[in-house]
């Protein structure tokens, strides 16, 4: 029994050690396709999902913390992707009603409608700290990425969903 | 009948306390924004960074070594494909390095002539410390790289990152085994250059995935300037050395003056960190003018001080 507990703590984690993984990839010298092919933003696809289908699993101060690693090992400005990582998941817990039990395509839909509202944000907010006005495309490519690559991540996190829903049951 | 709204304060559930929850944080977290903003760059967010740096360093050091052996092994596999027209390229190249080469043995001899005659003292040669790239940040709008040497080898804040074929960046940030460099594209990467042949002084701003623009002084037109020429540092500022090959004017257009890098990013596993001090040269001029000239060095000493 105690052991099904301390499994179920960890399972509790996933969402956390997934956005957290996400973050050090954007780390990593990937360079994908020789550097043609952008990594994907996964925190935010990891904040997506879990924020839709088990929210208490990734409460708001979690969401913050990875948006706050994020700023300090990309060495950004400090608060932007907290605050746009915060927006994104009031964003989908909005809408989470409509979004709860309908077809996949429907939640990929809504997820590139989430990155088009976060990458206008992240580009405001960029323009707004360097004091010029920088070219949106500069970072179109690396968000249709992440549209791109959200079904195959869905698929993964559904697994690692159902796992963490039967050990609670 | 409510006092003071006692039947919503019923309301007040678990809803109501995340929802207070995250109009703190993202009250904190655009109040972070503001602090970075106006903050000096020195501040808590600044020794916060150096010591996440050092944490990541062995984590991207261990993370890092798959890609680079997949990466190793895919150029195995490109080179075997290319091999025949890489070796005929190469051996073109070998010829007209070749004459190149002599032809700087000759400059060289002539220049140590010319340096002889004139007695040019030569400031020291600047150090180097190599280093291996374990990160590359790929995220929107941000363009910098994370090297495995920091403070404990000698790196400080400011210093010109350097590859084969030209400038990568310089060093933002110093942990003790880790430094983080912006590279050439950030957008709030500034760099002073001289543009060869055409002599202008302008500043190179980076834009992100797009090619690097130069800005000019007002005072002057960017007259003379051709597609082509080379763009180096002018050392404006005293932070970086002069001369180090940036790139080349490929676009002039109303747009303004783009600039194609030598470095190539997606390439650059090893890098070299140029130790780079302007206050040295200073100080030479002051031991070796003491006797002569003592206003000389009273004028020294100031402009030391200004430093």
């Amino acid at each position: 029994m105690s052991e099904l507990a301390q499994d179920r703590r960890w399972l509790a984690l996933t969402p956390t050690l997934m956005a957290i993984a996400g973050v050090v990839l954007l780390l990593l010298p990937l360079r994908l396709f020789g550097g043609y092919v952008p990594t994907p933003i996964i925190p935010l696809a990891v904040i997506f999902f879990w924020s839709l289908y088990e929210p208490d699993l990734i409460p708001y101060p979690i969401v913050f913390l990875i948006g706050l690693l994020q700023d300090f090992l990309t060495g950004g400005t400090v608060g932007v992707w907290a605050s746009v990582y915060l927006f994104s998941q009031w964003l989908i817990l909005q809408q989470r009603k409509y979004f709860l039990g309908r077809e996949q395509h429907v939640v990929w839909l809504g997820f590139s409608i989430t990155v088009v509202v976060i990458s206008i944000i992240i580009w405001l907010e960029q323009s707004l700290l360097t004091r010029t006005l920088l070219p949106y495309t500069a970072s179109l490519w690396q968000w249709v990425v992440t549209i791109a690559i959200y079904p195959l991540l869905s698929i993964a996190f559904s697994f690692l969903h159902k796992r963490a829903i039967m050990e609670e049951e | 009948m409510e006092i003071l709204g006692q039947f919503r304060r019923e309301g007040l559930g678990r809803r109501e306390n995340r929802r207070l929850g995250l109009i703190f944080l993202m009250a904190l977290s655009f109040s972070m924004v503001l602090f970075s903003l106006f903050g000096a760059r020195a501040s808590v967010f600044e020794k916060a960074r150096e010591a996440l740096l050092d944490i990541s360093e062995p984590v991207l050091s261990v993370l890092g070594s798959p890609i680079r052996w997949v990466d190793a092994r895919f150029g195995d596999l490109s080179d075997y494909i290319n091999v025949l027209d890489e070796n005929k390229r190469l051996r073109e190249e070998n010829a007209e390095l070749r004459a190149w080469m002599h032809e700087a043995i000759t400059l060289q001899r002539q220049l140590d002539y010319f340096r002889g005659v004139l007695g040019v003292e030569l400031p020291e040669p600047a150090d180097y410390v190599d280093a291996l790239v374990i990160g590359e940040v790929d995220t929107p709008f941000q363009r910098s790289m994370i090297l495995n040497a920091g403070a404990s080898q000698g790196i400080e804040n400011g210093f010109a990152v350097v590859q084969d074929a030209g400038m990568v960046g310089h060093v933002v940030t110093t942990g003790k085994s880790a430094s983080r460099i912006l590279l050439l594209t950030d957008p709030s990467s500034r760099t002073p250059v001289v543009v060869e042949g055409a002599e202008l002084e302008a500043i190179l701003v980076g834009r992100s995935r797009g090619r690097p623009a130069l800005t000019f002084f007002a005072t002057r037109d960017p007259e003379g300037l051709a597609v082509g020429q080379r763009v180096v540092t002018s050392g404006a500022g005293g932070v970086l050395p002069r001369g180090i090959p940036i790139g080349e004017v490929t676009n002039i257009s109303d747009d303004g003056v783009r600039v194609k890098l030598f470095a190539n990013y997606a390439g650059t596993d090893f890098v070299r960190v140029v130790k780079y001090h302007f206050q040295p040269d200073l100080t030479q001029v002051e031991e070796n003018d003491v006797d002569e000239a003592p206003q000389a060095n009273d004028e020294a000493d100031d402009e030391g001080g200004d430093e």
